[in-house]
């Protein structure tokens, strides 16, 4: 038990340095961003008719703390959202970052777990389905489908998906919510109303990561296959799904729940393109629109901060779920 | 395989085939992967050759004002007056009447335009080349093989330099992230210790990021007045800084295996310095992986660079790529009216899976125990 808890404390703090390389990045990235967010909310300012001199610029870069030195704002800012959960500022909005995307960072994460599952939930079985049928019809049309998963990227699946669907059913199937309730407030109602439009948000967002988590679940069922181990238990009179699932399935499980933080990066990289086809109100719509459109990089960098600070955890309980699931692993700790 | 079909075999001929050969000779035997490099070359001459196989220029200086939003032109040998040999199309005019509600359309006639070959064209420059040609043309006015965007530029003209564009931008990403590769993933392995874990922290961090966000924060720097060229050389920088991540762990991999080696000891004996052996020794032990890795990333980068142009943040209008061409593609009118904007997207499709199989047939036939002999 003892050397289990060093190991989770190691990947713990190793998970903590990958996020503090992480937030100075991306604070660095919001940094070098031309000029700072007291000369935009002073040239908005001007807009308003009032006549800025160089002093109220100084002025209000005192009041906001950009006139400390840079690595003194970086840790101001990382120790905030550590501590207090608190992300700053959006440069054009004048709010809390967290008042900006809190239920729209729910809806974002809420899409990318769903899509996550239901990859799982496709590939493992099907995976295995086609390792235990290796080289049939079946197999192959599986292979140039997760082919296609690669070559056809998930907002130009979308893309086909809108086409045929206006074409066909005279809908273009986008957006989250009903008319009625895109500005209402949360309620079981608007949730249902927004389940019943997710479900092509979820799977196109799992599009690429279902077809090649297919492709491995299948690669590394058919390698076990072939194992000494799995000729030991047929000589013992084991045979088909039951000798599959008691040995190699067992056995392939290890990568692949490994492999479940790199899908979930995998989902966010898709995040903002498939919220910009699919006209989508969730965080990667705020992260395009702040880069693409206002320069908002307070509120991109948050998105980005949060986006990888979710793979990261996701990535410390994975490590640890193979540590307590895999005996391999296991014996040495407890 | 003619390395092995031509002759007869001999035993030594397999002892002697050099480390090419051998792998030549592997990768010709799946026919999965010598299409896919057959379709690629095919792409890559298209994309290379745009401008004298594509009629017109991609940009609005070679717009067809009267045919905004066109449909695709097929040519055809027969219509209702007989058939001919030569291939034309139908002319087009504009037209205002009483029936249009005395506004303008653009309606078809019944009058043929012919094709023409290498017709003489306003001199462009293809490559730095002064041309005065194009592969093919009609007798009067235009034609629209894939039909024409908004503007009124020709589709078929943009797709086939978007694909040179694309390449181009794949090519410079995979460069400088292979050097780069190169460097962390080399000095990573070979030196160990304090450096590798520092390095490998670097390479986590790289990883765990998403990267499209990141490549869109880093897209987002670029100020609007820079010309398209700037933009072009920035986007492919990104993708190359972003994306060494992978090969340089496997690097790293390999190299802490091969730095006990004795030929590596033999070397620093011989009092080489570490740059000479990584360089000398370690690389070369690894050529075959390297260059395999190379193809396996260079699909993401024409895809990361795809996406980008999308949304917005990547190549802008008179550069053209598959991002930009389908930059206007999910407006309704477009889904409704306009199909022939989509005809890129099979065509990249193909390009990709091209990369894909030709890579994955470079793999196993690198791979010198793939072989069942």
């Amino acid at each position: 038990m003892a050397a289990f808890i060093k190991f989770a404390g190691i990947r713990l703090s190793s998970a903590l340095a990958t996020m503090l390389l992480v937030s100075l990045v991306v604070f660095s990235l919001m940094e070098l961003v031309p000029g700072n967010c007291a000369e935009r909310y002073i040239a908005y300012k001007s807009t308003q008719g009032q006549i800025i001199t160089q002093a109220d610029i100084h002025a209000e870069e005192v009041r906001m703390g950009l006139d400390r030195p840079y690595l003194e704002r970086w840790v101001k800012w990382i120790s905030k959202a550590i501590f207090r959960l608190d992300l700053g500022e959006s440069c054009l909005w004048r709010i809390g970052v967290n008042n900006l995307i809190g239920d729209k960072m729910a809806i974002s994460l809420l899409l990318s777990f769903a899509a996550l599952f239901v990859t799982y939930l496709i590939a493992v079985p099907v995976g295995i389905f086609s390792a235990r049928v290796k080289d049939s019809l079946f197999d192959s049309g599986l292979r140039a489908f997760s082919y296609l998963g690669l070559a056809l990227p998930n907002f130009m699946l979308a893309l086909a998906v809108m086409l045929i669907g206006t074409i066909y059913f005279n809908d273009t199937l986008t957006g989250l919510f009903s008319e009625a309730y895109r500005n209402a407030p949360w309620s079981m109602a608007k949730f249902l109303d927004m389940m019943r439009h997710a479900w092509l948000p979820i799977l196109i967002l799992g599009w690429s990561a279902t077809a090649i988590q297919l492709q491995t679940v299948r690669a590394l069922m058919a390698d076990e296959q072939s194992k000494l181990y799995v000729l030991a238990a047929r000589a013992r009179g084991l045979s088909g799904w039951s000798l599959l699932m008691r040995y190699p399935a067992r056995h392939a499980l290890g990568p692949v729940i490994n492999s479940i933080g790199f899908d979930l990066n995998r989902i966010f990289n898709d995040l903002p393109i498939v919220a910009a086809v699919l006209a989508l109100t969730d965080a990667g719509a705020l992260l395009l629109d702040a880069l693409a459109k206002s320069n908002d990089q307070q509120l991109a960098g948050a998105i980005i901060l949060i986006m990888t600070a979710v793979i990261v955890a996701l990535n410390f309980v994975t490590d640890l779920l193979l540590a307590i699931i895999d005996p391999r692993v296991r014996r040495g700790f407890f | 395989m003619p390395f092995f079909k031509n002759r007869t075999i001999k035993k030594e001929d397999y002892y002697t085939a050099s480390q090419m050969q051998l792998v030549w000779a592997r990768f010709a035997r799946k026919r999965s992967a010598m299409v896919a490099a057959f379709l690629l070359f095919f792409f890559i001459f298209c994309g290379v050759f745009a401008g004298f196989l594509s009629p017109y220029d991609p940009t609005t200086a070679g717009r067809d004002k009267n045919y905004e939003n066109g449909a695709p032109q097929i040519p055809q040998f027969c219509d209702d007056n007989g058939c001919n040999w030569h291939p034309f199309i139908h002319k087009v005019e504009r037209y205002r009447g009483m029936d249009t509600n005395f506004r303008w359309v653009t309606r078809q006639t019944d009058k043929r335009n012919y094709l023409t070959f290498l017709p003489e064209v306003k001199p462009y420059r293809m490559l730095g080349i002064p041309m005065k040609h194009r592969l093919f043309g009609v007798e009067d006015g235009f034609v629209h093989l894939f039909g024409t965007d908004a503007a009124g530029k020709d589709v078929f003209s943009r797709t086939l330099h978007a694909i040179g564009i694309s390449l181009a931008v794949g090519t410079i990403g995979v460069l400088i992230s292979f050097v780069l590769a190169l460097m962390i993933g080399g000095v990573a392995g070979f030196f160990g210790g304090w450096v590798d874990v520092v390095l490998q922290a670097l390479m986590d961090t790289v990883k765990t990021t998403p990267t499209i966000p990141l490549f869109m924060a880093l897209a987002a720097f670029i100020p609007d007045e820079w010309s398209s060229e700037m933009r072009f050389a920035f986007i492919s920088m990104i993708l190359g800084l972003l994306g060494w991540g992978t090969l340089a762990r496997r690097l790293r991999t390999h190299v802490l295996a091969e730095r006990t080696a004795d030929y590596v000891l033999a070397s620093k004996l011989s009092a080489a310095g570490p740059a000479h052996i990584i360089r000398r020794h370690l690389i070369p032990s690894f050529t075959s992986y390297i260059i395999v890795d190379l193809v396996i990333s260079f699909p993401y980068m024409v895809l990361a660079e795809t996406s980008l142009s999308f949304i917005g943040l990547g190549l802008k209008d008179p550069v053209n790529s598959l991002g930009v061409l389908l930059q206007n593609a999910t407006k309704v009118d477009v889904l409704l009216n306009y199909h022939w904007y989509f005809i890129p997207v099979p065509i990249f499709v193909i390009i990709v899976l091209a990369f894909v199989f030709v890579g994955d047939g470079l793999r196993d036939a690198a791979d010198p125990y793939s072989e069942t002999r």
